[in-house]
């Protein structure tokens, strides 16, 4: 088990929530996450540098066929990162006396499902 | 670097985390046309068989088991799949599930051939064939609902 520890680039709503689903996977497209979570090409594109900068995340390209796609999954320094993190959340609820899922929901972002590719991907902003 | 935050906070982002695995988990589920389509191709195969004619029996066999090989791994790992979930989420008891799901539809439907055969019924490959397309009909997308149960709970045990 990682040590508990409150990390703060992953704590931002968008990071965390891009990081949730990369840590329930072994890998996931570019386009999944992006309609996953509601996010444009841009937005996304900028949290995954900030991550993989960080070393949080990996981030490979290839071509599928004739079409450009890019995958993300967590680093292991990324995964031990979002368990300590996970861990360091807990314990903070735990701590409080709030058990889990007392919690008010969070703010809803739009979901949507995932659209049909579009042309690209963006490779400016994903620095690998 | 602020270490410190409001449990009301910690527990929308434990929130947050849980539901966002929950759609990782949603994700990887088998669609429901896999089973029909590979139903439909048992069946197929079935026919086939029942007509005794050999050449006929290995090409078919043959095209049968490249299709289902390949139709299975386009949908588990390639063509519609944008996700891949992990592992461990899995587990031995998910992957013991999938491999005893497969070895009972496998066995079973040998078994019912073989046993309609030696009971002189003339269309055994037919009729073993259409209880293992029910089989997968029916047992495949229930075999998804546990997967998603077992995953579901291992996500929580990790929490």
């Amino acid at each position: 088990m990682a040590a508990s520890r409150f990390d703060e680039l992953i704590h931002a709503p968008t990071r965390l929530s891009i990081v949730a689903l990369l840590g329930a996977s072994d890998w996931a497209e570019f386009r999944y996450v992006r309609a996953s979570l509601g996010l444009s090409d841009s937005a996304l594109s900028k949290q995954l540098t900030i991550l993989d900068e960080a070393g949080y995340i990996e981030i490979r390209k290839a071509f599928v066929g004739k079409r450009p796609r890019t995958w993300a999954r967590l680093s292991r320094a990324g995964r031990t990162a979002f368990e300590g993190h996970v861990n360091k959340l807990r314990e903070i609820v735990t701590a409080s006396g709030l058990a889990f899922g007392e919690a008010p929901e969070v703010e809803q972002r739009t979901e949507s499902k995932p659209e049909p590719e579009r042309s690209g991907v963006p490779r400016s902003a994903l620095g690998t | 670097m602020t270490n410190v935050i409001e449990p009301d906070e910690a527990g929308k982002a434990l929130t947050e985390i849980s539901r966002r695995q929950g759609q990782v988990i949603d994700a990887a589920s088998v669609p429901s046309w896999y089973w029909w389509i590979v139903a439909a191709a048992s069946v197929a195969l079935g026919l086939v068989v029942d007509g005794r004619d050999p050449v006929a029996i290995g090409v078919v066999a043959v095209i049968y088991a490249i299709g289902v090989a390949v139709l299975t791994v386009w949908v588990i790992v390639g063509g519609v799949r944008h996700v891949k979930v992990n592992e461990r989420m899995l587990g031995p008891e998910g992957t013991g599930l999938i491999i005893g799901f497969v070895g009972l539809v496998v066995v079973g439907t040998i078994a019912i051939a073989f046993a309609l055969r030696s009971a002189g019924v003339a269309q055994a490959g037919t009729l073993s064939t259409l209880v293992c397309g029910v089989a997968l009909v029916i047992g495949g997308p229930a075999l998804m609902s546990r997967l998603r149960i077992v995953m579901q709970r291992h996500r929580a045990e990790a929490r």
